[in-house]
């Protein structure tokens, strides 16, 4: 028991006497300290000093307050003096300031939004406590068409790599969740879909992934275990506690077994690009592969493999370490390794020539460097006001310069208006942030919130004040530098040329930008219109696929047979993967003619009878499987890309060698587009093999979908109960391949709308100065005769010739930009001259509707109103 | 010029600190003002207006003795001036010329209630 006495809080008292009245000093403290004394005997000594505290902080009140750390310096009466001066400048000029916070208010919420999602997307998969440990294992083959690096590796791969190198601390092969789509779950007779993977016993020792029962050491260790998500244990338990032992049947493309739960963890958080429910063990892996038989060597490449380095190893040291690591195992094999941090692959997708290169990081460039254009745009716009208003400031700067002003007290008064402008856009575009935050993440499919922790605060504060001195600094020294007698003597100011050639170069700059913007917009989007709208070489409209599960995957034809009575069932067949993206490959092809040394990479594509007809791909030589002829299991199809690649002549009849069988090609189909366009036509095998297929596809006529959907999914239902009937469209999952691109899109559309605005608030200011600064002589010009378009017209000129230069200058500009940006596709629109001819006629409609809104009030005027005066 | 009329808040603790005499400094003023009206004051809030008070001509002010239990700090005890009684007389006439005028109200003062701001 602590015996020392309780006094009132120190530093309640020191910031009392910091602030109180000398003489006030002693009757306060002793008024307090009664008191204090007073409480302690009824209250707790922690509730005493709270009061003590409230009594401290009620004592700021002006009477108490010393005067002279308040009110007597000079620097807070000049602080005082511009706050107080700033504040009737804006109550003056009501309009440009108007302009100026609403530009800035804007052009802020869009940086921060920005700042929020490159946040999100820079922080993608970095949350592993493991992070800087954590490698993934990349293959690279060379080709006869260059390198390929793939994330495939042999399935055993990390078990042999943990047993030949010391430095890695544990080890672990993925399926990822992707492959399987959704596995069906059944327990106690109830069916569930979720996605999962399976992975091996070291797992949870390298991810982060925190666990709520079950221990990282043991819970995959069960070859019949699973792992599931708190959010599975919920859906299938109703509880997260007490799971552990409960059994799960789990089943996918026709194999299934049942397992017993060993543990389960948090929800996969949104910031890992690995989505997955429930996690399977890499010995039933094994034997999963075995019943399908599936080969595990080291020719044969699936799952990707993660490595942990422990403490001391270098990563770049063990990636060139691990290069000939496959080719020490198998002598036959061309395929070297690296290893690449694990969560680098997110930004830094791309890989040329076996080098890890950019990819997703384009995009944070890209948009870093629109937020930062549409920031300058509207500093811009403050700037040229705020100099434009010189010559009606200049009495102002005459007497005070006269009085005695320093350059540094007038730099003082005008950055102290800019500081309070960005201030108030800083707290209006925070608030404005809050609300678009969640609006603007479900666009780019992000969870996006205001963050409230010190660093957004501190970074928000840099660029307020940053903002602040950007926006003030050109017009502090300009109009500091004015001389005192020319101001005060009310002479006209003389703008010097270089004055006018920063504020015109400035316009100017403004326009560039919003006019590459507008390129921009309209040939990313002729660029997806061209995507959409590209003869694929297969028909994506109006088909179906779904799992092959259940009983149909032994009674696939009674299945198809019964999908095909359907009215509106225009075709059904089977395919062992949609055709959308690469998914399995082989360089294991032999021909007549065949360079020893030459790899070339065949897609291979498993499929049932009529899919082709399916899918509505053209045959353009022999012929299709057909169930009329005989032994078709060992015949072949090939698609021209391939023919073109082997150098074959006559195809059709030819006799080649695949996966060491001898195989007789009996047709050639034209080349369809199965990668993205980012690619050219890649070769392609496709091969007949029913039960190798696991996904149904289905061609339904156009017009009776619905119906059609229904009838088939009550046969689905009848024929497999339980199951439910998860079905995706084609053309729906085709889109999806280009998210980025749509996300593009999107938002460049939505930013250059913004920088056009922000553009166009500073022209509408800019020509509301001019013009109000000319009326006298458009009076004069009205009663000699001018007429209203007359003045509109020289009113318009200087404006209009900045836009042309600016014109000028974005159209080469915006074309190297626009076609890099399509170099990323094999298939692009080529640029017409009507895109940049459009761009410059919506920049100079936009900045002459923009002109005319002001100076039509201007030519109207009646001359007697405006010269009145004189 | 000074402003001389008298709040409502102002009037109590003028009364307050006649009541008190002796014991009239900003900490014992603003318990009793507790004690009486049964709301709470913060002692700043007090302060300050003794202060007003003082500088109307109402209240003077001289340094008292210290206690043990101040940390041997001295109060500042107030006394009510002529014009700070004259004051509160003005104040309690207006009320009961008020009350007078009142329809079905004999003149009863122990009803009265300060409304306080």
């Amino acid at each position: 028991v602590s015996t020392k006495p309780t006094s009132p809080p120190r530093l309640a008292q020191k910031f009392l006497l910091w602030f109180v009245r000398e003489e006030l000093a002693e009757e306060v403290l002793g008024d307090l300290e009664e008191q204090f004394y007073r409480k302690l005997t009824s209250k707790s000594p922690a509730r005493a000093k709270l009061i003590y505290w409230y009594q401290v902080l009620h004592y700021l009140r002006p009477f108490a307050i010393t005067k002279s750390s308040f009110s007597h310096s000079n620097h807070t009466t000049m602080f005082r003096h511009n706050l107080l001066l700033s504040y009737r400048n804006i109550l003056r000029h009501k309009s440009s300031f108007i302009i100026n916070l609403v530009g800035l208010t804007t052009a802020l919420t869009c940086a921060l939004l920005i700042f929020l999602w490159i946040r999100d997307e820079v922080a993608i998969n970095k949350f592993h406590t493991n992070d800087a440990r954590m490698l993934q294992i990349i293959e690279h083959s060379q080709l006869a068409s260059g390198i390929t690096s793939l994330n495939s590796t042999p399935d055993f791969l990390a078990e042999n790599m943990v047993a030949d190198f010391p430095e890695i601390e544990a080890a672990t092969g993925i399926t990822p969740s992707g492959w399987f789509g959704f596995f069906t779950l059944k327990s106690e007779d109830k069916f569930y879909k979720a996605t999962g993977q399976f992975a091996g016993s070291d797992f949870f020792k390298i991810f982060s992934y925190p666990l709520i029962s079950g221990s990282k050491e043991s819970i995959l260790s069960d070859k019949l275990g699973v792992a599931i998500s708190e959010d599975l244990a919920y859906k299938i338990f109703n509880t997260s506690e007490n799971v552990i032992g409960k059994s799960i049947r789990v089943e996918v493309q026709g194999l299934s077994d049942i397992v017993s739960v060993t543990g389960v963890f948090e929800n996969v958080p949104s910031q890992s690009t690995e989505k997955f429910d429930f996690i399977l063990s890499w010995e039933l892996w094994y034997e999963w592969s075995d019943r399908v038989g599936r080969n595990i060597n080291w020719g044969n490449h699936g799952p990707e493999t993660i490595v942990l380095l422990n403490e001391t190893a270098d990563p770049k040291q063990f990636s060139s370490k691990i290069h000939n690591y496959i080719k020490s195992k198998d002598e036959n094999s061309h395929i070297t390794m690296s290893a690449v941090p694990y969560s680098s692959l997110y930004l830094y997708n791309k890989f040329e020539n076996g080098i890890q290169e950019g990819g997703r990081l384009v995009n944070i460039w890209l948009f870093g460097i629109i937020a930062l254009f549409i920031m300058a745009v509207a500093c811009i716009n403050f700037m040229n006001l705020t100099t434009a208003r010189a010559a009606t400031r200049l009495k102002e700067v005459g007497v005070k310069k006269a009085l005695g002003a320093s350059k540094g007290n007038l730099v003082g008064q005008y950055l102290t208006e800019s500081m309070l402008i960005s201030l108030l856009a800083m707290l209006l575009s925070v608030a404005l942030v809050a609300i678009l935050a969640p609006i603007f993440g479900s666009i780019t499919d992000k969870k996006l919130g205001l963050p409230l922790d010190s660093t957004f605060w501190l970074i928000i504060l840099v660029v307020c004040i940053g903002t602040g001195l950007l926006a003030g600094s050109y017009p502090a020294v300009y109009l500091s530098r004015i001389k005192t007698l020319l101001a005060i003597k009310g002479g006209k100011l003389q703008a010097s040329w270089s004055e006018i050639w920063v504020r015109k170069g400035l316009v100017v700059f403004q326009f560039t930008i919003s006019m590459v913007l507008i390129v921009g917009v309209i040939v990313v989007y002729q660029q997806l219109d061209f995507i959409q709208s590209k003869g694929l070489g297969y028909e994506k409209e109006n088909v179906i696929y779904f799992d092959k599960e259940g009983k149909t995957v032994d009674n696939l034809d009674a299945f198809l047979t019964e999908i095909r009575k359907l009215p509106g069932v225009m075709a059904a067949s089977a395919t062992q993967n949609i055709i959308l993206g690469s998914n399995n490959s082989t360089v294991g092809l032999g021909w007549i003619g065949k360079n020893p040394e030459d790899l070339i990479r065949f897609e291979v594509l498993t499929v049932d009878y009529d899919l082709l007809p399916t899918l509505g791909i053209k045959l353009a030589n022999g012929r299709d499987y057909n169930r009329a002829f005989a032994e078709e299991k060992s015949k072949i199809i090939f698609n021209e890309a391939a023919i073109k690649a082997m150098g074959l002549e006559n195809p059709v009849g030819e006799q080649v060698d695949f996966w060491g069988e001898k195989r007789e090609v009996i047709g050639v189909v034209e080349n369809f587009h199965f990668e993205t366009l980012h690619q050219a036509v890649n070769p392609l095998v496709i091969q007949l093999n029913p039960s190798n297929t696991m996904k149904i596809v289905v061609k339904i006529a156009p017009n009776a979908t619905r119906s059609t959907l229904e009838a088939i999914e009550q046969t689905h239902d009848a024929f497999n109960p339980g199951y439910a009937l998860n079905v995706h469209f084609l053309d729906q999952d085709y889109q999806k391949q280009y998210q980025a691109e749509q996300l593009i899109s999107t938002l460049s559309a939505y930013f250059a709308g913004i920088a056009i605005l922000i553009s166009c608030l500073g022209l509408f200011g800019l020509a509301s100065f001019t013009t109000a600064r000319r009326t006298k002589e458009i009076g004069i010009r009205k009663i000699l005769g001018a007429g209203k378009w007359r003045i509109i017209y020289m009113l318009t000129m200087d404006f209009t010739v900045m836009v042309v230069v600016a014109i000028v200058i974005a159209i080469p500009l915006s074309y190297f930009i626009s076609t890099s940006w399509l170099q990323n596709f094999a298939y692009a629109i080529s640029l017409s001259w009507w895109v940049f001819l459009a761009a410059a006629a919506t920049g100079l409609l936009i900045a002459w509707t923009t002109m005319y809104l002001q100076t039509s009030k201007a030519a109207s005027i009646n001359p007697a109103d405006c010269l009145r005066a004189e | 010029m000074k402003e001389t009329r008298l709040g409502e808040f102002e009037e109590v603790i003028l009364l307050l600190v006649g009541i008190l005499g002796e014991e009239a400094y900003s900490f014992k003023i603003s318990e009793e003002f507790k004690e009486q009206t049964k709301r709470n004051v913060s002692i700043g809030a007090v302060h300050s207006t003794l202060t007003r008070l003082e500088e109307k001509g109402f209240l003077k002010s001289a340094m008292g003795q210290s206690t043990a239990e101040r940390g041997g700090r001295r109060k500042r005890i107030y006394t009510i001036t002529a014009s700070g009684r004259q004051v509160l007389e003005q104040a309690k006439d207006f009320r009961t010329s008020l009350w007078q005028q009142f329809p079905g109200f004999a003149v009863d003062m122990v009803g009265l209630n300060f409304v306080l701001r």
